[in-house]
This record gives C-alpha cells, sequence and structure tokens, in this order.
C-alpha cells in the first residue's frame, strides 16, 4: 500500500515538470523563431564594436634631441545614437560652435532611427581643437543647471560625445618645413606623409594600425594588445645651424631681391646634412595652406626638387677631372689671347666679362672663372669620353639617393644622344647646358672636400624603433677622384679666393671656394637677362668639416654670383664655425699639437 | 516471524522523512554553495574585466597626457622661445672673434644620441590577476613559512647594513 502522502508528491512533481517543459520549450522555440537572428545581432551590438587602434605617430628630433615634430591632443567629436535625449540641442550645439557643420544635417544623424540603422555612432568632426571643447563642457554644463532648474530632460547635450586622439605638430613651426614635409591627418583612414622626412619615412613613423574588439560585456574585456608606437627620427640636421641657414637664406633675399634660394650646410666625411633651406618657407601646423603657399609648379624644396643650370660651380666638376685624369696640373697654362674659343669653328665660347685673360696657369682661370679656359680643357685635354665619364662617376644625371621625398633629376645629355651637340662639351665644362640640383651639386663637391669620396647625402642620423636605436652608418657612394687630387684642387681653390680677396673670406679660416653665375635658358634661348648667382665652399681647408653651397635665383641688385652669393657664404661661414665649435686656424693647429703631445 | 523481524528493524517513519529532509537540505547546501561560488567567481571576472576596461583607458589618459606634455615642452623649448628668452635674461650672440676655445682631451662635441627605453610593457610590468591568486597552496604555505623562520632567523642575527 502506497503511502497517504504519495499523491500529493506525485502532483508537485508533475506541476514541476510541465513547468519545465514549458521553459525548455520555450528556449527551443525562441532559438528558432524569426525573431532569434535580430535578438542575437542586438546582443552582439551590446557586446562591443571592433575598433582600429592607431599607434603613436613617430617623433623626429633633430641632431641634438630637439623635437621638430611630436603629436598632441585633439578630440574626435561624434553622436552616440544609444544616448541621444534631445537631438535639437546636440544639433544647435555643435553647429553653432562649427562653422563647417549644418544644423540640418546634425538633427538629421542626431534624430536617425535606430532600428532601422544599424550604425550607432556617427562622426561629426576629427582634430576638434581644446579649445571647442572646453565650450562644450561649458555648454554641457549650463544645460544640467538649466535642466535642474526646470526639472525638465531637455536641453541636453547626451549623446554628444568626444573622444580624445592625437594629432601632429610642429613646435617649431616653420623651422625645417622644407626638410620635415607634413603629415595631412584630417582623414584618419588616408592620413599620410607628404614632402621630405614625413613622406619617405611614412611607414616607419605611422606603426601598425590594429583591429581591436572593444568589449562592453565585462566577461568578453580582454588586456588590449600592446600596440608600439610608429618610429622616432632623429635627424642630422642641427636646429641651431638649421635656423641660423634659415635667417641668413631671408636676410640674403631680402636684400638682394632674389626670387628665392636654397642654402644647404652639410659634413662633407659623412654626407649628413646639417642645414638646408629652402623658400618659400610655410607653417607645416597649418598644412591646408600648401597650395596658397606653394602654388604650381613651386618646388616644395628647392634643394632637391629644382634642377637648374648651375653655372661656373661646376668648373670645380671639370677642374677635378682634368687633374685626376693627368690632363693638366698645378702648371699647366692656357693662353687666353682672344677671349675667344671656337667649338668645331661654329660656336665661340667667351668669357664672363668678354675680355682676354692672357696666359693664365689652372689657378688663374678658376680665379678669374674663365670660361675659355675650362672650355679648352674640356674639349681639347679631357675630351669627351673622359669628360662624360667623370661627370657621370660625380653622380651627375641620376639622383643622389637622399632620403627626402620629392627628390628631382634631369637626365645627363650624352654624346650617343641624339639632341647632344658638340658645343655641349664645352659650355657643360662651365655648368651651362647642363642641369643639377643643388643637392646633387653638394654631393659632387663633397668628394673634393672628403678625400676624393662621394658620402650618401642623407638626413637620418637614427631611426628608433621598439626600444632600439638603429644609428645609419655613413655610406660611400664613389670615388671619382684621388685624395691627391682633391686635396691640390682644395689648395688651389684657397688661394684663388685669397688672391682674388672674395668677400667669401672668413677672418682667420681658410676655405676654398668657387662662385657662379649661370645665364637662364627660356624657350628662344638664352635670352633672359636674370641670373641665377651661386657659391659653393668648404673648409677649414686643410681639414674641412662643411661644405656650404648657396643659390640666389634671379637677384635684382646684381647679377654676380661673386657679389650676391659670395657674401652670404661668409656671413653663413662666420656663424657655423661657432655653431661647429671650429676655432680659428691658428688656434686649432695650436690645440692639436697640445693633444697630439704625449 | 518475518514480519515481526523486518517491522522490529524497520525505523520509525519520522526518521525516514528527516532523513529525507536531511539529504534534500545537503542537496540543496550544496547547490547553494556552488552556485555561490559560481556567483562569486563570476562576479570576480567582471570585477576583473571592468578593472582591464579602467586601466586600458588609464593607460590611453596617460599616453595622450604624455603626448600633450611632450608638445608642451617641446613648445616652450623651442628656438624661438629660447631665442627671445635668452634676449629677455640679457644674453647676447657671441661674437665669433671673442669665443674662447679650449682644448679638452677625449671630448667629443657631436656624440650620437643615445634614446634609453621609456617604455614599460604594463602587461608583463603590472599584471591585473594579484599574486595571491596566482599561487598554489604549496607556494603558499612556502612562501609563508619561509618568511616566518626568515623574520626569525634575522630577528636573532646580526642587523643587516
Amino acid at each position: 500500500m502506497k503511502p497517504s502522502y504519495f499523491p500529493r508528491y506525485v502532483i508537485v512533481m508533475l506541476v514541476c515538470g510541465i513547468f519545465g517543459i514549458a521553459i525548455v520549450i520555450q528556449m527551443i522555440r525562441i532559438n528558432f523563431s524569426d525573431t532569434a537572428q535580430d535578438l542575437i545581432d542586438k546582443s552582439s551590438d551590446y557586446q562591443g564594436v571592433e575598433e582600429v587602434i592607431y599607434p603613436s605617430r613617430g617623433l623626429i628630433y633633430d641632431r641634438s634631441g630637439n623635437i621638430l615634430a611630436t603629436n598632441q591632443i585633439a578630440y574626435e567629436l561624434g553622436i552616440d545614437l544609444k544616448f541621444v535625449d534631445d537631438p535639437e540641442s546636440i544639433a544647435f550645439a555643435a553647429a553653432s560652435l562649427f562653422e563647417d557643420l549644418d544644423y540640418e544635417d546634425i538633427f538629421e544623424l542626431a534624430n536617425t532611427d535606430l532600428k532601422e540603422d544599424e550604425n550607432l555612432y556617427f562622426v561629426l568632426a576629427s582634430y576638434v581643437s581644446e579649445e571647442k571643447i572646453a565650450e562644450l563642457e561649458q555648454l554641457e554644463t549650463t544645460y544640467a543647471e538649466r535642466r535642474a532648474d526646470n526639472g525638465s530632460l531637455t536641453p541636453s547635450l547626451e549623446g554628444l560625445v568626444w573622444t580624445p586622439m592625437q594629432q601632429r605638430t610642429y613646435p617649431e613651426e616653420t623651422l625645417a618645413s622644407n626638410i620635415l614635409g607634413f603629415y595631412n591627418y584630417f582623414s584618419r583612414e588616408t592620413a599620410q606623409g607628404v614632402y621630405g622626412v614625413e613622406e619617405e619615412y611614412n611607414s616607419l613613423l605611422t606603426g601598425k594600425p590594429e583591429k581591436v574588439f572593444m568589449a562592453n560585456d565585462p566577461y568578453l574585456v580582454e588586456a588590449y594588445p600592446d600596440i608600439d608606437p610608429g618610429a622616432s627620427l632623429v635627424l642630422t640636421i642641427d636646429r641651431e645651424i638649421q635656423a641660423m641657414v634659415e635667417e641668413t637664406l631671408a636676410d640674403a633675399i631680402d636684400w638682394s631681391g632674389a626670387e628665392g634660394g636654397t642654402i644647404i650646410v652639410s659634413d662633407p666625411e659623412t654626407g649628413e646634412i646639417l642645414g638646408m633651406a629652402s623658400t618659400p618657407t610655410f607653417d607645416a601646423n597649418e598644412y591646408w595652406e600648401y597650395e596658397e603657399t606653394f602654388p604650381n609648379p613651386t618646388p616644395y624644396n628647392r634643394a632637391i626638387g629644382t634642377t637648374y643650370e648651375p653655372g661656373s660651380v661646376f668648373k670645380v666638376i671639370t677642374m677635378a677631372a682634368a687633374l685626376d685624369s693627368g690632363v693638366a696640373d698645378l702648371e699647366t697654362t692656357y693662353n687666353d689671347a682672344t677671349g675667344v674659343y671656337w667649338v668645331d669653328d661654329s660656336w665661340p665660347i667667351y668669357n664672363w666679362d668678354g675680355g682676354a685673360w692672357g696666359e693664365q696657369d689652372m689657378t688663374g682661370c678658376m680665379q678669374h672663372s674663365l670660361n675659355v679656359c675650362l672650355a679648352y680643357i674640356a674639349c681639347d685635354l679631357l675630351e669627351e669620353d673622359l669628360f662624360y665619364e667623370y661627370i657621370q662617376a660625380f653622380g651627375f644625371g641620376k639622383s643622389t639617393g637622399i632620403d627626402l621625398a620629392g627628390e628631382a633629376n634631369f637626365p645627363l645629355r650624352l654624346p650617343e644622344d641624339n639632341d647632344w651637340v658638340s658645343v655641349d662639351l664645352a659650355t657643360n665644362s662651365f655648368g651651362q647646358g647642363i642641369a643639377v640640383t643643388p643637392i646633387q651639386m653638394v654631393a659632387a663637391v663633397s668628394a673634393v672636400a672628403n678625400e676624393g669620396k662621394i658620402m650618401l647625402p642623407h638626413v637620418v642620423r637614427s631611426v628608433v624603433s621598439d626600444d632600439q636605436q638603429y644609428n645609419i652608418s655613413p655610406q660611400v657612394v664613389s670615388s671619382p677622384i684621388s685624395a691627391e687630387t682633391a686635396e691640390t684642387l682644395t689648395q688651389m681653390l684657397t688661394v684663388a679666393l685669397q688672391e682674388e680677396a672674395s668677400s667669401a673670406l672668413v677672418d682667420g679660416y681658410s676655405v676654398a671656394g668657387k662662385t657662379g653665375t649661370a645665364e637662364i635658358p627660356t624657350e628662344l634661348g638664352y635670352t633672359s637677362t636674370t641670373t641665377n648667382t651661386s657659391f659653393v665652399g668648404w673648409g677649414p681647408s686643410d681639414d674641412p668639416k662643411f661644405v656650404v653651397y648657396i643659390w640666389l635665383e634671379e637677384p635684382s641688385i646684381s647679377k654676380w654670383g661673386s657679389v650676391v652669393a659670395a657674401p652670404v657664404f661668409h656671413d653663413i661661414v662666420e656663424k657655423l664655425v661657432v655653431l661647429m665649435k671650429i676655432p680659428p686656424d691658428d688656434i686649432r693647429l695650436e690645440l692639436n699639437e697640445d693633444l697630439s703631445e704625449p | 516471524m518475518k514480519n515481526r523481524l523486518i517491522q522490529a528493524y524497520q525505523q520509525a517513519p519520522w526518521r525516514v522523512q528527516l532523513q529525507w529532509i536531511g539529504l534534500f537540505l545537503i542537496f540543496v547546501v550544496l547547490i547553494s554553495a556552488i552556485t555561490g561560488i559560481y556567483l562569486s567567481v563570476n562576479s570576480q571576472a567582471a570585477a576583473a574585466g571592468r578593472e582591464i576596461q579602467s586601466l586600458e583607458s588609464k593607460i590611453s589618459t596617460m599616453n595622450d597626457e604624455i603626448a600633450e606634455l611632450t608638445a608642451d615642452l617641446a613648445e616652450a623649448r623651442s628656438a624661438e622661445i629660447y631665442a627671445a628668452r635668452a634676449e629677455e635674461l640679457g644674453f647676447e650672440l657671441l661674437d665669433p672673434a671673442e669665443a674662447v676655445y679650449l682644448a679638452v682631451p677625449g671630448y667629443d662635441p657631436d656624440q650620437a644620441l643615445v634614446f634609453t627605453s621609456s617604455r614599460i610593457d604594463p602587461i608583463a610590468e603590472a599584471p591585473i590577476v594579484r599574486s595571491s591568486y596566482r599561487s598554489s597552496l604549496w607556494d603558499w604555505f612556502v612562501e609563508n613559512i619561509w618568511q616566518v623562520s626568515g623574520s626569525t632567523a634575522d630577528s636573532s642575527g646580526e642587523a643587516l647594513p
């Protein structure tokens, strides 16, 4: 016989069982219902979102550690529809604070029906300044007080959100902007470096953005991956030298009435660029004004981006070829009896003053910058094969490989080319009929200042990435001439400057150099009355530590390089030796003796 | 006889009920304990998740602050501001003719900058899970016994420098 309480157990058991089965059936029904996928999608929306994390862009330092490019805080302004209570107030606030935002557009976005649109967040503006955000915060506080006073839910900026992001900034403003380039950051997805170091090293500076799932569900939260910032760069540029060079160039252009100009200061032993100024310049913090500052076809950096006929500074290369090949030496003479040199009895070559200078040794030819003498050397002594062999060995006709974006190059016209004529050999010898960039001239002349070796010109000294510092070693590109030739030519050009009593000379320092005055070709030939004036020099002559190249385009006060560019070289070197801590020759030699004594 | 024996050894109904109730209560306690542990672990996981979010947010904020301070510092140390400050303080540009040079053996004025590591791996340096949660009972036992014995030994020995 069953106990009397058995039916009650059975009833309770049945009720519980039926209830449990009903729950299970309902669970199965929900999982296979039409709305199940919607529910799953909705739940996934609330679980979190996948976002791209952009690493901080690498910093750029000068050679002493001064920051030339860094990042500062800006904000992204957006609407998070989940929290929007008052679309009117959001639209009003955003449109009143940001000129390029329209009330109607924002209102429409803020009023988007969540059920119809899966996108819960809209970006209104990127890189909003801290000042604007402070105004928004002030407005939010005012609205909160008004709500408290009225006891209402409006006005409210709930749903208008601002999140911090990093923005490129150049604390030195215009300084070295032609070297640095700029970063067009307005669109995060397409942002990239433009020109200069920013473009050349864009991928290193940017780092690797990563997609990360940002979970709202605390059970799904994981630590974000450790995203390394972009690599930082240490430049070879010396901020003090750069500032001095830019200031001197601005003064020179102002004084000479030149259309534009460039100055390069480099270390011939390493190829490091210590300073590089070019006009025009601008503040990369306002890069959107680029097109106004650089109307087409103005180059961003003339030092690397413009080719021009250099004129007599090129005579250094011709003379180096003559001395190195042995076709001429210091005692070789040329008798300039008529002041004209005929090429193939068809094309006359004249001196810069149209005069005849009589018998001249090689130093005299360089000192007086005699075109006829150099044409004679190229046509009669070197001849075309040897001349162009040396020209190519000096790197003309190809890019130097400097690590700056936007380097230009004009192909070298050679005897085997159809458009080459025999007079080209003569004109090329004194820098006409050949187009070069200032950086090509610097690299080539550096061989004369560095025992015959051309070093790869570069502006990046070190790359700092993943806690490792990679120092970039100087690289020898070629050795077009011997060390003896380099020394002989340096002494020749030192004497030439001294005997000429050039305005390039600097008290206490021996420097070698050469002026350049180039006619400017037009579509109708050399019909322009204006010139390009240049000067290339290096020193101290016995142990060169710097090469300075100056190009002033179409000056109005004089057309001669010796009048316009040579004094600028003097001004530069006078300050440069202090900044580079190079004592005057007598003190330096004395100090060297002291140090060499046991 | 058989019925009598069964009756003799059969427990009283209230005892049987008590046993059932006891069993049920044990079951309830076990379920409650498991549920409690489950809830506790879950709440700790959720708290850890929130802590991770909070720390990530702090890292992000601090990175932004570092960037902002670096930018401020760079601006304060810019060539233009330095020059203006130097002028305010009465400094003048050096006349090259007045420069005095000294030979300093071994001094290289142009040494390459060395950037030392300043980045700290937050995961490696500051684990989210405390060490007490990662150590086994044996580890805890050894560690505490070691500490006790160590402190005893120290107290009896000479003072440490």
